[in-house]
């Protein structure tokens, strides 16, 4: 294979140390490795310098991330309900104003309940038992589809199995 | 009168708008999931009832059920939402195309590792593709030089049933 | 993204039933992607509280774009260019300075064969701490362009494609930009690896 360096493709080099090349490109890099000290050294040095910025570490993320975020989230849709809501009834007078509002009292305590049963009832004893050789077939057919659904590779069947 | 209505309207409209929009924020944070699946009901089954169904098994098939629900249970939650989707899908096939998408997925298993890259392009492609076009592709000459006659019809079965996307 | 080139990524179906209205979907984008747009920022910014900060607008962007969404490209590929766009507009505005001061730090005030035993631990936190900043102060020195793709390509593990898709320029561009960032942290970083 020609010398990457001198022949001006030095990223091939830097997919190599990465581990993205395929398998006969990096072959081909190895052999040439063996022949060229200074693509040799390059790539040793581009090891070293991978693993020193590997002592890098980010720091945890804050517990109330989420909460803070859907805070805000939550500020967007109050802002929209009530620019929607002042928007359409501003120019209306008062006597047409009422009939409207009462439709959507209606209309809100209606949505407020048709939520409620998103709501898990607690379970009660007895209600839902499954047997343990329904959850194992339904375990095989989960790891099938996950097997198959996952990944570019297929694991064998012993490993990282459910 | 009519201003006591007024204001007890206008009231009632903000604390709803209120309540409202409170909901809609537990709305938009992911809600407990409806149980879908065997393993979903399973862990809502109390630790008794699961020993009790667990009881009935010898002790070591047991474990290893005991142990692969704590695996699925580990899964990132959107890998879990993405297998319970996948996993719906497949248990609305017919049962006996269930049955061919096991033998399918077994059979893609046990190729060759490097036949298995090869026939996952080709599933993947072919997915991609309008019907008439995969149609074509499934019953061209090129397809049949490149795979095996078994190979060919886990493509056709596993292209045709597997449920959700592969990635 | 191999076999699945041509096929809806599973990202990009989520957001489309956040653009539907499902706030589980969301949700689920936010638990997968969290953690790697955090640090992603908090390494571009080297500041925790600002990355957090940041990521918090990124996301707050994709939940409002949600009724305009498209799925032209990866979804971590809007995300990211989301994150970057945000990240080195931060840069731009000057409040970096504040950051680079606090990461002015000598490595070679502390020999490392004077350690002694009795004190070592603290030492050895300190002589770690040392080549912390270094590594720090010598991404922050990079070009802006440089540092985004040293990030993306060696913290994120993202493919050349994808870089070259959140910096808008070509793949042999990010090749370049990467070839060059990775020549200058290396020289400015070899005696740390010996």
């Amino acid at each position: 294979m020609n010398c990457p360096m001198e022949h001006r493709k030095p990223e091939t080099l830097v997919a190599y140390a990465a581990g993205e090349l395929d398998g006969e490109t990096a072959a081909s890099i190895e052999r040439h490795l063996r022949v060229c000290p200074g693509c040799r050294l390059w790539v040793a040095e581009q090891a070293a310098l991978w693993k020193t910025l590997d002592i890098w570490e980010a720091p945890a993320v804050s517990a109330d991330f989420d909460r803070r975020l859907y805070r805000r989230v939550a500020g967007e849709v109050r802002l929209s309900w009530w620019e929607r809501l002042t928007r359409t009834l501003r120019p209306m007078p008062l006597r047409q104003i009422l009939p409207l509002a009462a439709t959507a009292c209606l209309l809100l305590i209606a949505s407020f309940l048709v939520q409620q049963p998103d709501q898990l009832a607690p379970p009660h004893p007895g209600a839902g038992l499954v047997r343990a050789d329904q959850v194992e077939r339904t375990l095989d057919d989960l790891e099938l589809l996950r097997q198959f659904g996952a990944g570019n590779q297929v694991e064998a069947p012993h490993a990282d199995t459910m | 009168m009519y201003r006591v209505i007024l204001s007890c309207g206008w009231a009632l409209i903000a604390a709803l708008t209120a309540v409202a929009s409170e909901s809609t924020v537990v709305a938009e944070k992911p809600p407990a999931q409806r149980a879908r699946n065997a393993i979903d009901r399973w862990n809502q089954m109390s630790p008794e009832e699961r020993e009790r169904e667990l009881a009935k098994l010898p002790p070591e098939r047991a474990q290893q059920i005991r142990e692969r629900i704590r695996r699925y249970n580990q899964l990132p939650p959107w890998e879990k939402q993405a297998l319970r989707e996948r996993y719906q899908k497949f248990a609305q096939l017919p049962p006996e195309k269930q049955e061919i998408v096991r033998r399918s997925v077994r059979a893609f298993r046990d190729l060759p590792v490097d036949r298995r890259g090869l026939v996952r392009e080709e599933i993947g492609r072919l997915r991609a593709l309008p019907e008439g076009q995969r149609n074509a592709r499934l019953s061209s000459a090129e397809f049949r030089s490149q795979f095996s006659p078994p190979e060919r019809q886990l493509i056709r079965d596993i292209t045709a049933y597997f449920p959700g996307q592969l990635k | 993204m191999g076999v699945a080139a041509a096929a809806l990524d599973y990202d990009a179906e989520l957001m489309l039933r956040v653009k539907d209205g499902d706030g589980v979907s969301f949700g689920l984008l936010l638990e997968k992607h969290r953690v790697p747009v955090i640090h992603f920022l908090y390494r571009l910014v080297q500041e925790s509280a600002v990355a957090e900060e940041l990521a918090q607008e990124v996301f707050l962007r994709v939940y409002r774009s949600r009724s305009s969404y498209e799925p032209t490209a990866k979804f971590t590929t809007w995300l990211f260019r989301i994150a970057t766009h945000l990240g080195l507009n931060w840069l731009r505005d000057g409040k970096h300075e504040r950051g680079l001061e606090r990461l002015d730090y000598n490595s070679t005030d502390v020999p490392i064969h004077q350690i002694s035993d009795r004190r070592a631990s603290v030492e050895q936190q300190l002589v770690s701490d040392a080549k912390l900043a270094e590594v720090r102060l010598a991404i922050a020195a990079l070009p802006e362009k440089q540092r985004a793709a040293v990030l993306m390509h060696k913290y994120e593990e993202m493919e050349y494609s994808q870089i070259a898709r959140v910096l808008g320029c070509s793949e042999s561009a990010v090749k370049s930009l990467l070839f060059r960032a990775y020549e200058t942290l290396r020289a400015r970083l070899a005696h740390m690896g010996r």
